[in-house]
């Protein structure tokens, strides 16, 4: 039954995405149901587009740079609010996680006010640093949900039998909390990956990134080739999970 | 660990550094901006004055897209819960080798475009899409259904994008139960239904309430969706303010439309964190072992 | 040396335009110079960078094929001759261009040209004070520019221009011709768009109130630039809810509604228009009586350099880049087609004139719609919501 529910929910997932798969290849103009035909027509269009090239670089770098900063600065908070007892932790705590309660426009203009107060052109550490803001609420959430799993005693143990409290994070809080920082980095990578509203406002026009370019592409291009680009992005980003998973394989077994 | 009590802060100095020049000054920005006016050339006003908001509650207009968002949020909750639970509940019990993979899999949707994934519903729902074309082929219709552009196809697309956030999230909680607990209720005479209801169900709440809490504050900001799979009556009020602020330059409005989603949304995960807060899990927890 | 080279080009170019060299030598010497160009950018192109301060300029237009075009009749060509990048970004939506601009520092600093659609954001830019004065003599391509869309914008920024036009288009009707009879259409024009029998199968832009209270203007027999009777516009916009199956929200999404046969007759942009009709689709056009029509321009902002920003506007109005850009989009150019000569292609994309006087085109009236903007915004969202 479980089974059966969950193999549903995966079909009822992916209809889509191999929808667009499929009618990627679809050399009508706008790609519907019957296929007819099959060609590479909109991919050979897209590979001419070298702004979509430049973008992907863009959206690659912005998302493992923020998927690293966002991790550094999540799991030491996490800890912070896991393991000890001070003042204002609720308010901090909710403080910590309200960038996903506030809308991704109202973000966007705010932080463009705020820049523009400071008369400080956008550049792209603005971009990074602005993206870190919006991955790091589900970092925080991750890491203390797993956090919270992990017995306060272990840590106790290793700190009364001498280790100083950074063995002591590196041998024992470390790898427990490993899938937990691992699960953090591909949900900040990816949901960097995938901003559109406020990287549209922060972005400059050198560093655009895919979303940016697919939300104005909705305006100027057809269909199908917005299709072919959803499948070269999933051909070549399938490919990266697979290398991260194979990767942290490795790495539990090599504790 | 005692009197250590400067341990934490210097933990989340740097959170806290990049949340309060990134979020809370730009915040008091659009604060002030939403006692602002403006001009009809779409430059703004420094004022001081509620008009903003009184024109927010002026009719039911405004009111009544605040209202059926958080209906539509509720929706998307209860039917995220349903369809995330289970895949995250086979995760944690499945011994499959291919385990990893069908976890891969889960996260794959994140790395397609959101707005790619929010499109493909078109091809699918459309008149032309693959529902409507299968089903005339096989004559059980004679004229296409029309699924798109309606309160189901934006929570089809709702559904889609925030289903991950809900299993990982579950998953992620189930996963630091220790199994020999639900071994131990079974050896004591419990049925596997009785298991889960008295021990997993329960240590899985703080992952089902992150979850639960992330779609419903996720679905409340979202516009892509409906814009894009809805009808004209179907807007949500992240809809209006990208509206507001992009569409008329009326960032004083937009400014306040804001402000009070932002308050609607504080009092919820402010109620969240009071009741269901992952601190008092982490107490009831500690006390329990 | 760079300096040099540039003036040799201008001359170049200047006797190619006179006739002295034939367009087989000019291209041989575009190579040449493109080539001791990349010599010299190499090794010490990047010192002169260096010192220099790396120059470049912004473009910001609709991306695709546009900027393809671009790219290849003018950018390539102008960065070769002045050794300045041309960086082509592609905006996401007028609006969302604006609030931008109007949000960024120093202001229209990050953004240096901008493709910009509609007479009334033209008075909107000018207006928040984002305009500069171009020097006309600057820009000798100009020239060929039909005057009418000069001097519309000249109106409007006190007798000076802030923007070169650059192709015209018009919001007209697209219908399926399988499902309505040109006859019908023609007879009906505007009301075609509230006829009954085709409830359901009905679209509109849903992007801005302007395009839907013009058309609901002309449908209550009113002039769209000075609507009397404005009850008349909300209620047949009211009634025509009802009829509409969906309000597209961008130009990928209306071409696949007319194309898919989701929707029978709709408001449309002429160039996407003409795109359908290039794909062979049973697409007609009609452009009823007072049709909404509007220009498109290379509007420049403040804080650019203008010497820059004039010479690359030049290159771009260049006959064979406009040419191609226009085609492109399926937008006519905004080169008068009496002095200069168009491809059968351009003159058979709708909303060309081929007189150049643009007579009987009506544009929006800026200082009419931009008085109402935000309260007329705000209505139209009442009823598209059915509320």
């Amino acid at each position: 039954m479980i089974r059966l529910f969950t193999l549903l929910v995966y079909v009822w997932m992916f209809t889509p995405i191999i929808a667009v798969i499929i009618l990627s290849f679809n050399p009508q103009q706008f790609g519907s149901f019957p296929m007819e035909g099959f060609s590479f027509k909109w991919f050979v269009k897209l590979s001419h587009n070298s702004t979509i090239l430049d973008a992907f670089k863009n959206s690659l770098v912005l998302g493992s740079c923020t998927a690293v900063l966002s991790t550094a600065f999540g799991v030491p908070a996490a800890m912070a609010f896991i393991r000890y007892e001070f003042r204002g932790k609720q308010f901090l705590n909710t403080l910590l996680i309200a960038p996903i309660m506030i809308p991704e426009v109202v973000l966007g203009v705010a932080l463009l006010l705020f820049i523009r107060w400071l008369q400080q052109p956008k550049s792209f550490a603005l971009l990074l640093i602005g993206h870190v803001v919006l991955t790091l609420p589900y970092v925080l959430l991750i890491v203390q949900a797993r956090l919270v799993g992990i017995k306060k005693e272990y840590e106790e143990a290793a700190l009364s039998l001498g280790a100083n409290p950074f063995q002591t994070f590196k041998e024992i809080t470390f790898p427990l909390l490993a899938p937990a920082i691992f699960a953090g980095m591909l949900f900040s990578f990816t949901i960097s990956f995938d901003d559109v509203t406020a990287t549209l406002f922060w972005a400059t026009a050198q560093n655009q990134t895919v979303p940016v370019k697919i939300f104005g592409m909705l305006r100027n291009s057809v269909s199908p080739e917005i299709n072919a680009l959803g499948t070269v992005m999933i051909i070549l980003t399938v490919s990266t999970p697979f290398l991260a998973g194979y990767l942290s394989r490795r790495f539990a077994s090599g504790k | 660990m005692k009197d250590k009590s400067w341990k934490p802060w210097v933990l989340l100095s740097p959170s806290l550094t990049a949340i309060f020049f990134l979020l809370v000054i730009p915040i008091c920005f659009v604060i002030v901006y939403s006692f602002w006016l403006r001009a009809p050339s779409g430059a703004d006003i420094p004022a001081f004055q509620f008009g903003n908001y009184a024109k927010f509650f002026d009719d039911f207009f405004y009111p009544s897209i605040l209202l059926s968002t958080l209906r539509v949020a509720f929706e998307t909750v209860i039917l995220c819960l349903v369809f995330g639970y289970i895949p995250a509940y086979f995760f944690y019990k499945t011994r499959s080798r291919f385990k990893p993979f069908l976890m891969l899999l889960v996260m794959l949707p994140f790395w397609i475009s959101f707005i790619i994934r929010t499109l493909s519903w078109i091809n699918i729902l459309g008149d032309s899409g693959l529902i409507n074309h299968l089903l005339l082929k096989f004559h059980v219709i004679s004229s296409p259904l029309a699924m798109l552009y309606n309160e189901g196809a934006v929570i089809m697309g709702l559904l889609q994008y925030l289903l991950p956030f809900m299993i990982l999230n579950i998953y992620v909680s189930l996963d630091g139960i220790d199994k020999s607990l639900t071994e131990a209720a079974k050896s004591l005479g419990c049925t596997e239904w009785q298991a889960f209801k008295e021990v997993t169900l329960p240590l899985s709440l703080p992952g089902v309430s992150a979850g639960c809490l992330l779609v419903f504050v996720l679905t409340c900001g979202t516009y892509l969706p409906p814009m894009i799979l809805g009808g004209p009556g179907n807007e949500m009020i992240a809809n209006l303010i990208f509206k507001r602020i992009i569409g008329t330059l009326d960032w004083p409005f937009g400014s306040a439309i804001s402000v009070l989603l932002m308050v609607l949304l504080m009092v919820i995960v402010y109620t969240y964190n009071r009741y269901m807060g992952i601190n008092q899990i982490f107490k009831t927890l500690s006390n329990e072992s | 040396m760079k300096k040099d080279l540039e003036k040799i080009f201008d001359d170049v170019v200047v006797n190619y335009k006179e006739g002295n060299i034939s367009r087989r030598d000019f291209v041989k010497f575009l190579t040449i110079s493109g080539a001791s160009m990349g010599l010299l950018g190499g090794p010490f192109g990047l010192v002169q960078n260096a010192l220099a301060g790396k120059k470049s300029i912004t473009l910001h237009s609709w991306g695709g094929s546009t900027s393809e075009a671009l790219r290849q009749f003018a950018f390539d060509p102008f960065t070769k001759a002045v050794g300045v990048k041309v960086i082509d970004a592609a905006f996401t939506g007028m609006a969302a261009f604006l609030t931008q601009v109007k949000a960024s520092y120093p202001p229209g600093g990050e953004f240096n040209i901008a493709h910009l659609s509609a007479v009334y954001d033209y008075a909107r830019y000018t207006d928040l004070g984002f305009g500069v004065k171009l020097d006309e003599s600057k820009i000798p391509n100009l020239k060929n520019v039909m005057s009418k869309m000069t001097n519309t914008l000249k109106a409007i920024s006190n007798g000076t221009l802030s923007a070169v036009p650059y192709d015209l288009g018009q919001t007209g009707i697209a219908y399926n011709t399988d499902k309505i009879s040109k006859e019908k259409a023609e007879e009906l024009g505007a009301s075609l768009l509230y006829d009954k029998s085709l409830k359901g199968k009905l679209g509109s832009w849903g992007g801005d109130h302007i395009t839907n209270m013009w058309y609901a203007a002309l449908h209550t027999g009113q002039d769209p630039n000075n609507i009397t009777d404005e009850k008349a516009v909300w209620a047949a916009l009211k009634e025509q809810r009802g009829m509409i199956k969906k309000y597209w929200a961008s130009g990928s999404e209306l071409m696949s509604l007319l194309g898919n046969s989701d929707i029978y007759a709709t408001v449309a942009w002429s160039g996407r228009v003409g795109l359908l009709q290039k794909e062979g689709h049973p697409i007609g056009y009609l452009a009823p009586k007072g049709t909404y029509s509007w220009m498109e321009y290379m509007y420049v902002l403040k804080g650019t350099d203008l010497d820059l920003a004039q010479k690359l506007l030049n290159f771009m109005l260049e006959p064979e880049a406009i040419k191609a850009v226009s085609i492109g989009m399926g937008y006519p150019p905004s080169l008068d087609p009496t002095k200069v000569a168009m491809p059968d292609e351009i003159k058979k994309l709708p909303a060309f004139d081929p007189t150049g006087t643009l007579e009987g085109y009506k544009f929006a009236d800026p200082v009419y719609w931009n008085a109402h903007q935000i309260d007329w915004a705000e209505k139209w969202d009442r009823i598209m919501a059915g509320k």
